[in-house]
């Protein structure tokens, strides 16, 4: 989220040079139209655009505001940035995920090492054809676990997630590894569009 | 700076020489080392923070992973790292398929 903030801010402070340099070249107009050289004016802006017609659209628009006369769409609007703005601030507030597994104090695991045991945990059962295990750090102590497997269409997959839930939990708690949350979902897939087809 | 590769050194021998440990980790994307003049110590960051130790395992594991790298956490912290914290990351599970033979 971080990274969608700056972005955001960069196209602030883009806009904010570009409205520079266009007020840069409006106060020196004058001086190079002494010059002979063909300046900007700000005369020469569009109605909409001069400093006086917009300050008058903004007075005109928060005059209006005060009173109530507020359209449905404007409403909507000032709500919608509002809220956004919101939700910016507190995911900006919001302490970063961590990038490795908390063991102990001081002792991390990387998530691909957590990520390849659970696979090759998950892989060992013969029904499996292919799996994708998804590993996310936590705050805490363990890693959030979501392993999806998928098998021959048919198959009985309510025994096959307790088995694949119990075969990743047991080798994964003999090496240690801790978890603090283990999802298995089993999926019937064609085994021609599978990494394995027969096992 | 001669200290922090001294202590990088130091912590990578006491790193290897533990039984579980089975190499250094050299990172996947960025390098993972302390640099000196000429010379550099992969597997060992030491910075003005704190002191990582990246670690490969062994498998089978002598002791689960926490506990193997609390050791190696341990046994680094007392090298005298001048009051940083000392961090373990373990990296990888290396299979040693034919220890035994």
């Amino acid at each position: 989220m971080r990274i969608f903030n700056r972005i955001v801010v960069i196209l602030l402070l883009a806009g904010l040079f570009v409205l520079g340099v266009f007020v840069f070249l409006a106060s020196i107009g004058p001086f190079l139209n002494a010059l002979g050289a063909q300046g900007t004016d700000l005369q020469n802006l569009p109605s909409s655009l001069r400093p006086d017609g917009l300050t008058a659209g903004l007075r005109n628009y928060l005059t209006n505001t005060e009173n109530g006369n507020v359209g449905v769409l404007d409403a909507v609007v000032l709500i919608a940035v509002a809220l956004v703005g919101l939700i910016l601030l507190v995911l900006e507030l919001k302490p970063p995920t961590p990038r490795r597994v908390r063991m102990r104090q001081g002792t991390y695991l990387t998530q691909s090492a957590v990520r390849d045991e659970a696979t090759k945990a998950t892989e060992q059962k013969h029904e499996v054809l292919q799996s994708n295990v998804k590993v996310k750090a936590k705050r805490r102590p363990g890693a959030k676990i979501n392993v999806t497997a998928s098998v021959r269409a048919g198959e009985d997959t309510q025994v096959l997630q307790s088995e694949v839930r119990d075969r990743v939990q047991q080798h994964l708690d003999r090496m240690g590894i801790p978890i603090s949350n283990l999802k298995v979902q089993i999926v019937g897939s064609d085994p021609r569009e599978t990494k394995t087809r027969v096992k | 700076m001669a200290d922090d590769l001294q202590l990088a050194r130091a912590a990578s021998e006491a790193a290897l020489a533990t039984d579980g440990v089975y190499a250094l980790a050299t990172g996947r994307f960025v390098e993972i080392a302390t640099y000196g003049a000429g010379e550099k110590v992969t597997g060992v960051v030491v910075g003005p923070d704190e002191v990582r130790v990246h670690i490969v395992v062994r498998w089978p594991l002598p002791e689960p992973i926490p506990t193997l790298a609390e050791r190696v956490r341990e046994k680094v912290a007392s090298l005298g790292a001048a009051g940083r914290p000392t961090t373990v990351v373990v990296e990888d599970v290396e299979v040693v398929r034919d220890e035994n033979l």
